[in-house]
């Protein structure tokens, strides 16, 4: 009678070391669009929203809102966001750090510094379209009970 | 001999920048290279994560986020061929090409007109073989006006056949406008309708309207001298769009069969737009705004309908026959 309970609580722990809903460190992935409206003081603000019909060539804002829900500092914290294959990266979100973006999934670095190899054998410089995978790198450790959001900016195919 | 002192007038041509885009191939917003992700393709995202707690390295993952591509409308419509075309009382075929820039699959209702009535348009049939010759016994008006159901990025074939309508055996010109628009819906870029795109989502209306008309220059090319008037605009984003600040570029060309003298050829600036200064050309040749000594100005106060603008005019004096001349002159889109 006492080893079902026991087994289920082993069972949980298992699977909250690889489920974002129970681990310290919570992701929340969203894909946005940009709204823009006239503010008071004459100004156009753009303000962030639940897409309603994306078509092709649309602009479209992936963030990436992350929290320490635990009782420990989290350090060498990664957020890695492979594309979806019908989306092309384009830059960060303006107020979002720059992202390490990757055209392998491998060799991450700063997109000016990335080439590509050609069937050929011949490389090219990289551009944005290029980039298959973005990742950012947390250098200070995440303090229990501190958030904070990546963003940037991509285009439907 | 005739004795010839012809004035030819453009006036009746204005064009209205309603039209400027019209008469042109829509330039497409995306990538030529890369097909439209299909509408109701749905995109999912996920995030992976990795950090040290307590000096052991973990992973995890995001949630998932998922949205649906929407249907959206857009048609372009290009013509195979330049120039005027010459009109008989033999059916003549002027063929197009439509082709669905829709992200989805979609039906093109597709029509035809002339703006003169000596010229009438047959048939606007979908060309089977697509050899650009119109064959009665295959190549046949589709039904209730609209094409058949084509997939993203397939064209398709079209054959306007015109014919002249009148005996009277005198000069004629006009234009042949032929449009296609989605049948979903079309209109306003960025409209949509609930509901109607591919696989029961949104549809909305792309850069293009959804709707596409070409205007190409008929004659019965018999006699006399004619004009046509076409138009290309430049967007400062290099883009076909009629946009603000975008830049058309107007050419007059005149054909002429008989020696003429006292030719003058003059055009109003369209409402909605200025003349661009030092713009006007003739033959290649700039002429200069003022009204001095070479064959050109610009009038700013030059009166004609619908024109508040000004107007050109180019005096060609004396024409040689089987002669050409073209003028060129830019306004922009205000």
């Amino acid at each position: 009678m006492i080893t079902r309970p026991m087994i289920a609580a082993v069972l949980m722990a298992t699977t909250a070391s690889v489920s974002a809903a129970a681990g310290p460190l919570q992701v929340t992935s969203s894909i946005l669009v940009e709204s823009r409206s006239a503010a008071a003081d004459g100004t156009t603000r753009i303000t962030l929203v639940k897409p309603g019909k994306v078509t092709p060539g649309d602009k479209v804002i992936f963030v990436l809102a992350y929290r320490n829900t635990g009782k420990q500092p989290l350090a060498n914290v990664v957020l890695a966001n492979p594309l979806p294959a019908a989306i092309s990266y384009r830059s960060a979100n303006p107020g979002s750090p720059a992202p390490d973006v990757s055209v392998d999934g491998t060799t991450y670095g700063a997109l000016d510094a990335l080439r590509v190899r050609s069937l050929d054998g011949s490389t090219r410089a990289a551009s944005p379209n290029d980039v298959t995978s973005v990742r950012w790198r947390i250098a200070n450790p995440i303090p229990a009970g501190s958030q904070g959001q990546f963003a940037f900016q991509a285009v439907l195919k | 001999m005739r004795a010839g002192y012809r004035s030819v007038s453009v006036t009746a041509l204005r064009a209205l920048i309603a039209g400027a885009a019209g008469l042109l191939a829509p330039a497409p917003a995306w990538s030529e290279a890369a097909a439209p992700t299909p509408a109701g393709t749905p995109i999912v995202n996920t995030a992976a994560l990795g950090f040290d707690l307590n000096g052991a390295t973990q992973s995890t993952v995001s949630n998932t986020v998922t949205i649906i591509v929407a249907e959206r409308l857009d048609v372009s419509l290009v013509r195979t061929g330049q120039g005027a075309v010459v009109v008989t009382p033999q059916p003549k075929a002027v063929p197009f090409t439509l082709t669905n820039r829709d992200n989805g699959n979609e039906s093109f209702a597709i029509a035809a007109s002339v703006s003169a009535g000596v010229f009438g348009v047959q048939a606007l049939v979908i060309d089977a073989d697509g050899d650009g010759l119109y064959d009665p016994a295959k190549d046949l008006p589709p039904a209730d006006g609209r094409t058949p159901v084509l997939s993203p990025g397939q064209s398709i074939k079209l054959l306007a056949i015109l014919v002249r309508t009148d005996s009277s055996g005198g000069a004629a010109t006009a234009t042949l406008t032929v449009t296609a628009q989605s049948t979903t819906g079309s209109g306003q870029p960025g409209s949509s309708y609930a509901g109607l795109g591919d696989g029961g989502g949104d549809a909305v209306v792309g850069p293009t309207g959804a709707i596409a008309s070409v205007v190409v220059p008929i004659t019965t090319g018999i006699a006399g001298p004619s004009l046509f008037k076409s138009q290309s605009v430049l967007a400062a984003d290099g883009s076909q769009n009629a946009v603000r600040d975008a830049v058309i570029t107007y050419t007059l060309e005149a054909r002429f069969t008989d020696a003429v003298t006292g030719a003058r050829i003059v055009d109003p600036i369209p409402q909605g737009t200025v003349f661009v200064p030092g713009s006007l050309t003739l033959d290649g040749t700039p002429l200069t705004d003022a009204g001095d000594g070479d064959a050109g100005a610009f009038d700013r106060n030059a009166s004609a309908p619908g024109a508040a603008g000004g107007g050109i005019a180019v005096a060609l004096g004396q024409v040689a026959a089987a002669a050409v001349h073209t003028v060129q002159f830019k306004t922009k889109i205000q």
